[in-house]
């Protein structure tokens, strides 16, 4: 069996089950071309009074959109009435593809999910052929809500009684997610604030710094951290109404009193049969050796089972239980690492030194832990909660030996302790969730301060005022090359070219022969800066093909968009992008007329260079 | 939580634990393995490690409560035999025979026209926007440009301006050419990153980031949109919400939209619409009206194609099963795992 239906065949199969119009979605590009070209071959004409049609609708469009009269695909369009439509068509063969299915002259269309939003482009039918979509240079599982965007185009309202959603496999298709996905209900939005430089400039030019932790707590962001909190408040109230049982005793604070006396105990008894002959760091250890206690060694990880010392013999020794029930003596010098995890292990005065059932259990436990594992934090202090010298000092400074609560508290403690933590576990996260955007919004001051846009009281500084008109990705680097005067003479050409590279942040590879000298050592300089401010800001891709094109583009008049085209891999829908989105970019830079007119004129010009042919035809 | 202490609390948690919160956060987690991952979320909880960390928190409560039979791991399902019996009693399939391919078929074909009638959800909406903000969300195909329009018009009519803005220059250009038809070119204006045209027409189409722009422009008083006149926001499209990394600008647009101005969300199905209206009604000056359905207008029916040209339904009942992924209908569920026998590698483990 193949792995994927024949294109020919999938859109004969459709026909004959009139589910046309039909768009089919496939998992790139490449994969829309390859379906088109398998027509070429195949025997599948539409009756010449629909081949009509098409080219008086084509006809139509192109009287708007000149550039797409030599397109290369009419005549197939034309031939089969399929089309394919993704990214990397220009704007106006899209256009014209979109109008030709509005009309209802095309049984098909191969298309990538690009399409999946708002655009009007419905159809009787979608084909779904994939589970899984590239984003930002990987793949991830169609999300329900996606799912349903593509399937929703199928059944145009007025034009449809039903719509059709039909799923053939490919290697590529996961059906559970594709079944799960149309069942089921759309995810929930989830906020993704984040604070750019910017917006900080923007906020403290607009707000007083006073002001600005209540304008964040607008946000969707603080309102979901909000809902988390009100959830983690409503688990505190549910820990004080169990902690009630455990409040004051003889001592206000019992809890801690209790811990301090039991740690303080434990302590002495270990310590003073084996503190003479060991370093401290190794003694030190001891008290955490017992029973049940995982620790690592240089291969592998075993369970304590119990710590003696042998008459005559210098160091302690472990008996340890290792992987596949091997029990081993050995010394404590071996262990190399101590983890904060101990399993119950009741001690018993025989070999193995514990029951029968206990080996068994901590064997399996012993084999299912996770991989890596926290370090119990031994070596900074002899103690992991260190204590008042005085305390562990006088054992009998305590008066918990005869206090009458004394039962009570040895019972509670655990229950009692680990209540505690919780709460204060809750209570912190509950503080960070609160104040997280205001730690955000701060940290951001501090670089923008470092960098002198901002003053130490937080007011813009000079280049503030210019710098937060840059308000695109890449700012930092962007105002940082200003303010070195990297532009300063550079022509309309170049600055496109750097603003090009850095707009671009597609990995779709392309290729493009020559770079400019000129081009060439100012993208070194820029990516030596990039490098430089990547503490504080993500650094761009940097392509230098890129770059050269536009420099081209903007530099050669003469060039044709079919010259632009032949002059790299990258498809035309790509080049028209970055072009598009490079004049984005200068028309930022172009705002800062009042402070660098030189380099805002430069933007200008480019600008004006940039749009010529394709660029000018827009609807 | 320290870093450390976060990574540790991470390397602590199973797999599938990791996998559930690199959702959404992490592209691709399902490739990575443990360290990788843990590395992955690690990385992308910087930007908001209090919500993550509190995510992690609730999912290891979860875990603590007690495994639900939803969220175990796929291994211990049990084998094939017991597997129908379980998923009986949770998942009960229903009792009458799965529909055939004829009666599938059924109904295709075009209605005869129909004059225009307004949907109930439409003159709710319409309703609503004379008086507060409101919040759309409806299926795909529904109608929403229809009230879109019919606010604008009608806030134009009082003479107040109109600003609607769509995510992607495509759409905002095939907008700015539909709203130019309605409403005659001389009172339609389009602003983008590239393109400005007739930027003092009382409806204004743009890109969601010019009017963040030009939000931030007027906060700090120096332009001339005339902001006090605006009436009227409509943010098409405002599921964007969500995108990794050009949500940000539908929030701060909604932060500093203007008071005196209404905000129109219009969006496909979400989770959680609610959640968006209460949000508005939290920082607005009126009580924000959700309008929301799910049902779609034109029925929906899922098909599976065999790459053999067999056409069988996808589910058991002619519609889609609201809720039960797992009522499949016995050809196409017989036909699929034949395809995955053929065509998977050796080892691959099944689903
Ligand atoms: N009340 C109505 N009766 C009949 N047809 C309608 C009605 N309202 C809208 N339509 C038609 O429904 C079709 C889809 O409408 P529209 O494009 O507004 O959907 P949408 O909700 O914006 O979808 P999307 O999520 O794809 O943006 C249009 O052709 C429109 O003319
Ligand atoms: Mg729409």
């Amino acid at each position: 069996m193949p792995p994927s239906i024949h294109p020919v065949d999938l859109i004969s199969a459709l026909r004959q089950k009139h589910l046309t119009p039909a768009i089919v979605f496939l998992t790139s590009r490449r994969a829309c071309d390859e379906a088109m070209e398998a027509f070429d071959h195949a025997n599948f004409v539409l009756p010449t009074t629909r081949q009509e049609a098409i080219a008086k609708a084509l006809e139509q469009v192109m009287a708007h959109h000149p550039s797409i009269a030599e397109h290369p695909m009419i005549p197939i369009v034309q031939r089969i009435g399929v089309a394919a439509h993704h990214a990397g068509h220009l704007p106006t063969w899209k256009i014209a593809i979109e109008e030709l299915m509005r009309q209802g002259h095309l049984d098909a269309v191969f298309a990538t999910t690009t399409l999946a939003a708002g655009v009007d482009f419905p159809a009787r039918t979608v084909v779904i052929t994939q589970s899984s979509i590239r984003k930002s240079r990987d793949f991830t599982d169609l999300t329900a809500g996606e799912v349903q965007q593509i399937a929703g185009r199928a059944g145009r309202r007025g034009k449809d009684h039903v719509g059709f959603a039909v799923i053939t496999p490919s290697p590529y298709i996961d059906l559970s997610v594709l079944t799960k996905g149309l069942t089921g209900q759309p995810e929930a939005i989830d906020s993704q604030f984040t604070i750019s430089y910017p917006m900080v400039l923007n906020l403290l030019k607009a707000h007083p710094h006073e002001h600005i932790q209540g304008i964040l707590a607008k946000s969707f962001a603080q309102f979901q951290l909000n809902q988390r909190a009100e959830v983690l408040e409503q688990k505190l109230d549910a820990l004080h109404i169990k902690m009630e049982p455990f409040g004051p005793r003889v001592c206000t604070d019992w809890i801690t009193q209790w811990h301090t006396f039991d740690h303080a105990r434990r302590h002495r008894h270990t310590r003073h049969p084996t503190y003479r002959a060991e370093p401290p760091e190794i003694s030190a250890r001891l008290p955490f050796l017992t029973p049940g206690r995982v620790v690592g060694f240089s291969r592998g990880r075993g369970v304590v089972l119990r710590q003696y010392r042998s008459k005559g013999q210098k160091n302690s020794m472990l008996t340890v239980l290792r992987p596949e029930s091997a029990v081993t003596e050995c010394p404590v010098t071996s262990v190399k690492e101590v983890y904060d995890r101990t399993y119950d292990c009741p001690e018993t005065s025989t070999y193995p030194w514990c029951s029968t059932d206990t080996f068994d259990r901590l064997s399996h436990q012993l084999e299912e832990l996770p991989l890596r594992l926290p370090l119990l934090p031994i070596l900074a202090s002899t103690d992991s909660e260190p204590l008042p010298d005085a305390i562990v000092q006088s054992l009998e400074d305590f008066s918990c030996p005869t206090c009458p609560s004394r039962s009570a508290c040895q019972k509670d403690f655990l229950t009692a302790s680990r209540l505690r933590q919780e709460q204060q576990r809750h209570t912190k996260s509950i503080q960070a969730l609160r104040t997280s955007l205001w730690h955000r919004f701060q940290e951001r001051v501090e670089v923008l301060q470092k960098f002198g846009y901002l003053t130490l009281t937080t007011q813009l500084t000079a280049e503030g005022e210019w710098a937060r008109l840059i308000r695109i990705d890449h700012s930092l680097l962007i105002t940082e090359l200003i303010r070195a005067e990297a532009f300063t003479g550079a022509d309309p050409s170049l600055l496109a070219g750097i603003l090009a590279s850095l707009a671009h942040d597609d990995d779709r590879p392309g290729a493009f022969p020559r770079i400019s000298p000129g081009l060439s050592s100012l993208l070194g300089q820029v990516r030596k800066l990039a490098e430089s401010l990547s503490p504080d800001e993500d650094p761009p891709l940097l392509r230098a093909d890129v770059a050269a094109l536009v420099e081209r583009w903007v530099a050669d008049q003469t060039l044709t968009w079919i010259g632009l085209c032949r002059l790299t891999t990258m498809a035309e829908g790509d080049i028209y992008r970055l072009l598009a989105r490079t004049l984005e970019y200068l028309s930022q830079v172009q705002t800062l007329k009042g402070t660098h007119p030189g380099l805002a004129e430069s933007a200008s010009q480019a600008i004006a260079a940039i749009r010529r042919g394709v660029l000018e035809e827009l609807p | 939580m320290t870093t450390d202490e976060l990574e540790q609390l991470l390397a602590q948690q199973p797999v599938a634990v990791l996998h559930r919160l690199a959702r959404g956060r992490v592209q691709r987690h399902f490739r990575a393995g443990k360290r990788r991952l843990i590395e992955l979320l690690l990385q992308h909880s910087a930007q908001n490690r209090a919500g993550f960390e509190s995510d992690l928190l609730t999912l290891i409560g979860e875990r603590q409560a007690g495994p639900t039979s939803g969220s175990r791991p796929r291994h211990e399902t049990p084998p094939i035999a017991h597997k129908k019996a379980a998923s009986r009693s949770s998942d009960s399939e229903p009792s009458e025979p799965p529909i055939s391919l004829t009666e599938w078929l059924q109904g295709i074909g075009v209605p005869a026209p129909q004059p225009f009638v307004q949907d109930p959800w439409q003159i709710e909406a319409l309703a609503a926007v004379n008086e507060t903000d409101v919040v759309i969300s409806v299926p795909t195909g529904s109608g929403k440009t229809y009230v879109a329009i019919e606010a604008a018009r009608r806030a134009m009519e009082d003479n107040r301006s109109v600003i609607y803005t769509s995510p992607l220059k495509a759409l905002s250009n095939t907008k700015y050419a539909e709203f130019s038809k309605i409403f005659g070119p001389d009172k339609v204006g389009i602003l983008t990153g590239d393109r400005q045209e007739n930027g003092q027409a009382p409806l204004l189409v743009m890109t969601t980031e010019i009017l963040r722009n030009l939000l931030y422009d007027a906060a700090s008083g120096e332009i001339d949109v005339r902001l006090d006149t605006l009436g009227l926001v409509i943010l098409d499209e405002s599921q964007y919400l969500a995108d990794p990394e050009r949500g940000v600008v539908w929030e701060e647009t909604i932060i500093f939209c203007p008071s005196q101005a209404r905000l129109l969300l219009l969006s496909a199905s979400i989770g959680n619409p609610q959640d968006i209206a209460d949000w508005l009604t939290s920082i607005r000056a009126t009580p924000c009206r959700l309008v929301r359905h799910s049902k779609r207008t034109v029925p929906l029916r899922a098909g599976y194609l065999h790459p053999n040209g067999k056409l069988t339904p996808l589910f058991r009942t002619l519609g889609i099963p609201q809720g039960h992924p797992g009522h499949l209908h016995p050809e196409a569920k017989h036909l699929f795992m034949e395809y995955e026998e053929e065509t998977l590698p050796s080892g691959r483990p099944r689903r």
